[in-house]
């Protein structure tokens, strides 16, 4: 494990020119450039608030717009590396069979770049609470911390992820469908409050959601998640780590052949 | 087989402790799963699970999967500062090699040490994205390749310089040729001070003066100490700048050592299939020259263009050709003093008594080389009959070292021909001597009146 974190750490010169050249990419040659990635939470987050607040007269709280946008960015982080992610191993087929590139540098890459655009959409959303009378509170001195597991957790999934996807290519339709089922399991559209006590669980012991609703209660409520509730996603997050590095280490040398 | 020609392979224990080998494979074994058509090489879950069911208790069914041998039990320790080709037909196993020895493939059996960085010319330019421009590329490539973002700056003009894409660095790849495409990258590999260089196949880049600039710099790699693992099919190159030449076919070393031993045997080789290939295609040709001459031109236009090598009526056919010696054994290199007899088995399809048989020799970039006839040479020709065999003996074959083809006809004293094979046969002259030019003349050099031996 050690030696894996050791080894994305050689190759972070690489790591980072490839998630440049992964940002660049997504807007080279477009006038609008980054704004573009900021486009679509806002868009979502526009029609879940007339659709929820004001057709549905469903109460979400006071600034509903606001959580529903603190869940979306991350979320948005989540998929996109969860989607390029197990896909990219398959999709650089050719510099894994054909040049000595390191595999595993693939997978951190769509996981580092998604979350360059959540960090960049940040601001955004600061400028946001404050034009709705919300104050950005200390509480957002923990974005780092919860950041860093949010990457570890993603980051040991998709490694494994793609590591399975280059022998069976039904692992990234399955990701597809999975991810809108996990949208909802996430409390994005509607905050935890409305989720029955005898179902709170589905909240808490998943680590998605449990992620999301630290990200609003630091960005937004202006409240310190439990440590319970911490200590477990932390746990959570390194053994996904874990287990990601182990089956990804394990297959590694069969994928320029698989490929 | 032979070793003791060879200064790179010497089973010779104390004397090799003292080298400093930089590649050292020990019984080296790849086997790979034949994937089947079927599933074009992807496992989809469900057929995961179908033969996971399907197996269950029938572990030897599992045992017979078919597979590929890539490389055989090869052993081969190259020291540093040496040069090895790699030669071999495709699919021999000499792509196989090369990934194993970069780690791209990891070993079925043995082990495969290298120490040094290696430098892989195997697909140039991969990992460019076509967007962005050459100098974001070119920045790109040099990290993959192990460059910290200083060394890059400090070798970015001599890069550029070397690729001589100045003037397009700020271009997109995209707006790039294949070419310039190639240079890029071969300028990019070769800068990256490696202590082994792998060249797979990729001289072919760009126009004649860039290859010779490719050269120059591989042969200046050489001469500092660097070592060479060289992937081609042009025996020219291996002969000119390896110490070693080995031979594989499918996996395994057929021969090794001395390169101009090495490739003589196999020139021969190849040559000798490709002779079985071309009587095989002979036996097709025919099939489909009749309709040819049947239909209309213009409906099968194809036919006449794919077999441009052979034409003619076919009232007299041509059905075998070879390439003898004075034995009466099949030949394909021959010495420039060396006799040569050129063999045609023909076949009279009906009555025609009218024939000229006739012999050509073509360098093969070419130039026509020596051609001649019965009828020029006043061959009165005696009665031919059905079939037979017509010789052409040549006491001297006369050429200089280089490649070259026979082609090979019958026709009637007007021209108009019977049966044409251009191409009939290829052979090679190999010489010690190094003459220039096309042919090599009967001489002597006689000095005030004195003979001397040459």
């Amino acid at each position: 494990m050690l030696e894996s974190v050791k080894q994305v750490w050689q190759f972070r010169a690489l790591v980072g020119a490839l998630v440049r050249r992964h940002i660049a990419t997504r807007y080279r040659g477009s006038v609008f450039g980054f704004l573009w990635s900021l486009l679509n939470p806002l868009c979502l987050m526009a029609v879940y608030t007339l659709v929820f607040s004001y057709y549905m007269r469903f109460n979400g709280g006071p600034h509903y717009h606001l959580m529903v946008f603190a869940g979306l960015l991350p979320w948005i982080w989540t998929s996109s590396s969860l989607i390029e992610g197990t896909a990219s191993l398959v999709n650089s087929g050719h510099l894994i069979t054909k040049s000595m590139f390191p595999p595993q540098v693939l997978p951190v890459v769509s996981v580092t770049a998604a979350m360059a655009h959540f960090l960049l959409a940040l601001p955004v959303l600061a400028l946001f609470s404050l034009a709705a009378g919300v104050p950005v509170s200390w509480t957002w001195l923990l974005v780092p911390f919860i950041v860093a597991l949010h990457a570890l957790f993603l980051t040991g999934i998709v490694l494994g992820l793609s590591a399975l996807n280059v022998f069976f290519r039904d692992v990234q339709h399955l990701v597809g469908n999975f991810l809108t089922l996990l949208f909802f399991m996430c409390p994005v559209v509607y905050p935890v409050s409305v989720v029955p006590e005898n179902l709170r669980f589905l909240i808490t012991y998943n680590p998605f959601a449990a992620l999301t609703q630290f990200y609003q209660e630091i960005l937004i409520e202006g409240v310190v998640p439990s440590a319970e509730a911490l200590l477990y996603v932390a746990v959570m997050c390194v053994v996904a780590g874990f287990v990601g590095v182990t089956v990804h280490r394990h297959y590694q040398e069969r994928f320029a052949e698989a490929l | 087989m032979d070793h003791s020609d060879t200064a790179v392979m010497g089973d010779v224990g104390s004397v090799a402790k003292s080298v400093d080998y930089v590649v050292d494979i020990r019984r080296l074994s790849k086997v790979f799963k034949r994937k089947t058509r079927a599933t074009n090489g992807y496992t989809t879950f469900k057929q995961a699970i179908v033969s996971r069911l399907k197996g269950r208790g029938a572990s030897a069914a599992k045992a017979e999967q078919p597979v590929t041998v890539g490389i055989k039990d090869l052993t081969i320790r190259i020291p540093r500062g040496a040069s090895v080709g790699l030669i071999g037909r495709n699919g021999s196993g000499k792509s196989t090699f090369l990934k194993l020895i970069t780690g791209i493939y990891k070993p079925t059996h043995g082990v495969v040490n290298v120490r040094g960085r290696i430098a892989a010319l195997i697909e140039l330019g991969a990992g460019f994205h076509p967007d962005f421009t050459g100098r974001e590329n070119l920045i790109l490539a040099g990290i993959m390749h192990g460059l910290t973002r200083e060394e890059i700056d400090a070798r970015f003009d001599e890069i550029v310089g070397f690729a001589e894409l100045e003037h397009v660095i700020d271009d997109p790849v995209r707006t790039y040729s294949s070419g310039m495409f190639m240079r890029l990258g071969f300028s990019i590999a070769i800068h990256t001070d490696p202590d082994i260089l792998l060249i797979d196949e990729v001289l072919a880049v760009g126009d004649a003066g860039f290859v010779a600039k490719c050269k120059d710099r591989i042969a200046e790699l050489r001469r500092a100490g660097k070592t060479l693992i060289l992937v081609t099919h042009d025996l020219d190159a291996v002969e000119r700048w390896c110490d070693e030449a080995i031979w594989l076919d499918r996996g395994e070393v057929k021969d090794r050592g001395n390169p101009r031993r090495v490739i003589d045997a196999y020139r021969q080789h190849i040559e000798k299939q490709e002779e079985s290939v071309l009587l095989q295609e002979s036996v097709v040709v025919e099939a489909a020259a009749v309709p040819v001459e049947e239909t209309p031109p213009i409906e099968e236009p194809l036919e006449e263009i794919v077999q441009p090598t052979r034409w003619g009526g076919r009232e007299v056919e041509i059905t075998q050709i070879s390439l003898v010696d004075s034995e009466g054994a099949e030949k394909r290199v021959l010495h420039p003093d060396d006799p040569a007899r050129v063999r045609i088995s023909y076949k009279v399809n009906g009555e025609h008594e009218d024939l000229v048989f006739g012999v050509g020799i073509t360098r093969t970039d070419g130039l026509s080389v020596f051609g001649t006839n019965t009828d020029i040479d006043r061959v009165k020709l005696p009665a031919v009959g059905s079939s037979g065999i017509v010789e052409c003996e040549i006491p001297r074959i006369g050429l200089v070292e280089g490649a070259y083809t026979f082609d090979v006809a019958v026709h009637r004293t007007d021209g108009y021909p019977y049966d044409y094979h251009k191409e009939a046969l290829h052979f090679s002259v190999r010489s010690e001597r190094r003459e220039v030019g096309v042919s090599s003349l009967a001489r002597a050099w006689v000095v005030n009146g004195v003979r001397c031996a040459c």
